[in-house]
């Protein structure tokens, strides 16, 4: 089933880890997580989907609504380890124009700190 | 009067209705005019995310404006607003119509205490910018929405891709195919979860083999069959459909609003199904329409047409394991080279003789997997060339760990359907086992015998059985006095070599060494193998010993060592021959009359002399140099024997 695994906020970056089909549900979960931070003053958000192997265009255009959110703050929203077809979603949709793509985690927090 | 470039300038410094709005707000509140925006539609407000503006119920625009847009506000004018613009609203101010797609959607009022003569002109300039606003609004939306479909539609040509692509691809895992056909169908029709289902051709039941978005125990291990439900809808329809009494079916416990359901069909017959529940949207869950069960209806027809190709694939995997299976089972190398010369295959005896594992070996030329071995590169060589099978016995290769090793060896070209040659086929056998074999066996028989019956293993019966053997004794005559005058080692190395003289003889005329009992020799004719010729060639042995012996004895006697003398009795006739002991200690011998009668016959024969039966006579071609000789009589046997001898002392 799908579910937010972990929100690690450190050094100004939030990264939320999910897991499961990217769908309204999860989508929502993380847009409403990701307010939280906003309204706290984060603006610079990582969303690893390793373990999401799956996206509808749904979920996607929940994230473009996170990114125009993001971009009324100043903000950004970066993607690491996507699945093929969740990239292939994405482009499609035109998140990747608006973001960032890392292959790992650790590629991501090294060229986002 | 304000300065209207000005207020260009500032406006098109946001992009957004909700950010021009907003900075003509503060323009005008910073030169003290008063401004308000009424709409009569909340839903108007949220599409345009503009905090500020009103909600107003709908006003007389005909009474209100009458043909013209803009109105000073006077008591008439108020008269028509509603109540709560009535208290807002100051006469002097200007009212201005709004309209979106032609149609009267709002207004917006201006006062102003310093600049009342120029608030006409300002509602004219206000009306233009809102004008423009609500155009460039619409034409976003419009992009927006046409860049939407545009992209759903991209999504669906992309899954139909994705979906060509997965069943055309060499699938590995079957559970693996399943599962990653359910994902592209559920994401590219925003399904909310699904299903998917194959029939049991044996029992007509259907398993689950992929599901999406349900939870574990919802899938209850109830047996799930085709006469009842979704299932039994789409067996009458044979076709893909929207079911949306769901309530009403089986496998609709995990569903909130309708589902698509579609038969797998092959060869018009259902092989599976694919089921997809309750349809996402930004707003909440909605129906499947007509427009998603036809995107769905095509996906499907493509997994159908390719099911044939899952099963193929299916029932080739399991052939691929059986095949593997028996390849690595046989002792028989197999290695397969393709027509561009890479190893394709090895089987498990193959790398146990070259030492090699798969990885190191599969895929690359056989030029550098056999690199140590040049006369194999050649022979594979010529196979290629001339297309024909090559067999090469006792050829010498050398393995991975520079070991040597012998092998019979076949090259074989393989063609394809088209009588092409599409690469070759080495088989083999290790013969270092058979040589190990060879030389246990080669202590016992002679190497001729031990050919023979490699060649032939059903010419070796094992077990109790009665059958025609020469049986030979050779006795060393007054042994025993002997050796109580020599020293131990010496006795050993005498007998040892006289032993070793006597086997080779022996061997030569394929006799099988029985039992060495002391100094006594017990050799077999006829065993394992049977032969014409048993007796001639226990009597030509026989003579060649005593040669031999008079060799060994010149030979021995330099050394220092006494001459010796041996009696040979030799019989032919049934034994009984098996294998003979107990669990613990069993030997293979024979046993019965026939064998003891060679014993007696043995033991009356005087050093140099050999003593025959009268059957082994008769079968002799050199009878005449054996004199018959007084007939022995042997316990529990009424008739005395007749017998034959050969004193090599008297010739």
């Amino acid at each position: 089933m799908s579910k937010i695994l972990n929100v690690d906020n450190s050094n100004g970056l939030v990264v939320i880890s999910t897991e499961g089909y990217l769908n309204k549900d999860l989508g929502e979960e993380i847009q409403n997580i990701a307010v939280e931070y906003i309204d706290n003053g984060s603006n610079n958000f990582l969303l690893n989907l390793s373990q999401s192997n799956i996206v509808n265009s749904i979920g996607a255009s929940i994230i473009i609504e996170l990114i125009e959110k993001l971009q009324e703050v100043d903000g950004k929203l970066s993607f690491c380890e996507l699945a093929p077809i969740i990239e292939k979603t994405f482009n499609i949709m035109g998140l990747t124009k608006y973001c960032k793509t890392f292959n790992s985690q650790a590629e991501a927090l090294e060229a986002l700190k | 009067m304000f300065d209207l470039s000005e207020l260009n300038f500032i406006l098109n410094k946001k992009k957004s209705f909700k950010g021009k709005i907003s900075l003509l707000n503060d323009f005008l509140f910073n030169n003290n005019i008063e401004f308000q925006v009424y709409f009569f539609s909340k839903n108007f407000i949220k599409k345009f995310e503009v905090n500020n503006l009103f909600y107003s119920e709908k006003i007389n625009f005909q009474k209100v404006f009458n043909k013209f847009p803009h109105k000073i506000i006077n008591q008439k004018v108020i008269d028509y607003l509603n109540v709560f613009e009535k208290s807002n609203f100051q006469k002097g101010g200007v009212i201005s119509a709004l309209f979106y797609k032609k149609k009267p959607v709002g207004f917006f009022y201006l006062f102003s205490n310093n600049a009342k003569e120029n608030l006409f002109s300002y509602s004219q300039h206000i009306s233009f910018y809102f004008d423009s606003f609500f155009k460039e609004f619409n034409l976003k939306l419009k992009l927006k929405n046409r860049t939407t479909s545009f992209q759903k539609i991209m999504l669906e040509i992309e899954s139909i891709f994705n979906i060509t692509e997965l069943l055309n691809s060499n699938v590995d895992n079957l559970s693996e195919l399943h599962q990653n056909i359910l994902l592209y169908i559920i994401s590219t029709l925003n399904a909310s979860k699904g299903i998917l289902l194959i029939k049991d051709i044996n029992s007509g039941t259907y398993e689950i083999k992929a599901s999406i978005g349900i939870k574990e125990n919802s899938l209850n291990k109830k047996m799930i069959r085709d006469s009842k439900g979704i299932l039994n809808d789409l067996k009458t329809d044979n076709k893909s459909k929207i079911i949306n009494n769901i309530k009403d079916y089986a496998l609709s416990d995990f569903s909130e609003l309708n589902c698509l359901a579609s038969p797998i069909i092959s060869q018009k017959k259902i092989h599976g199904s694919i089921i997809i529940y309750d349809k996402e949207s930004r707003d909440g869950l909605v129906l499947f329409n007509d427009s998603d069960l036809r995107l769905f209806d095509n996906i499907s027809k493509k997994i159908s047409l390719s099911f044939d190709n899952i099963l193929l694939l299916d029932s080739l995997k399991e052939s691929k394991k059986s095949i593997d299976n028996i390849m690595s089972s046989i002792s028989t190398g197999i290695i397969k080279i393709n027509i561009l010369g890479e190893i394709e295959y090895i089987n498990s005896s193959a790398k146990k003789v070259f030492s090699f594992n798969s990885e190191s070996v599969i895929g690359n030329h056989y030029y550098m997997v056999f690199e140590k071995n040049n006369n194999l590169i050649r022979l594979i060589e010529n196979t290629e060339q001339k297309k024909e099978v090559l067999f090469e016995s006792n050829f010498d290769i050398v393995d991975f760990n520079d070991s040597k090793h012998q092998i019979n060896l076949t090259i074989s070209p393989v063609f394809d359907d088209d009588n092409e040659g599409s690469g070759v086929v080495l088989s083999f056998e290790d013969l270092s086992g058979i040589n190990k074999v060879k030389s246990t066996f080669k202590k016992y028989v002679s190497e001729n015998i031990v050919d023979e019956l490699l060649k032939n293993e059903t010419l070796l019966e094992l077990g109790g059985s009665e059958k025609e053997v020469c049986v030979l004794f050779a006795d060393i005559r007054g042994f025993t006095s002997l050796s109580e005058k020599m020293e131990a080692s010496k006795v050993v190395y005498i007998l040892n070599n006289y032993f070793q003289a006597m086997i080779d003889v022996i061997f030569k005329h394929n006799g099988t060494l029985d039992k060495i009992i002391g100094d006594e020799l017990m050799v077999l004719y006829g065993v394992p193998l049977k032969s014409d010729n048993d007796s001639q060639n226990a009597v030509n042995s026989a003579f060649e010993m005593l040669k031999e012996l008079s060799v060994f004895n010149k030979k021995m006697s330099n050394k220092g060592f006494p001459e010796l003398g041996i009696g040979i009795g030799i019989n032919y006739g049934k034994v009984v021959s098996g294998n003979i002991g107990s669990d613990q200690q069993m030997n293979y011998t024979v046993i019965g009359d026939n064998v003891n009668l060679a014993s007696r016959l043995c033991s009356v024969a005087r050093a140099g002399e050999i003593i025959i039966s009268d059957s082994v006579y008769e079968n002799l071609k050199n009878e005449e140099a054996f004199k018959s000789c007084k007939p022995i009589i042997l316990k529990g046997k009424s008739k005395p024997i007749k017998n034959w001898s050969f004193n090599n002392n008297k010739t």
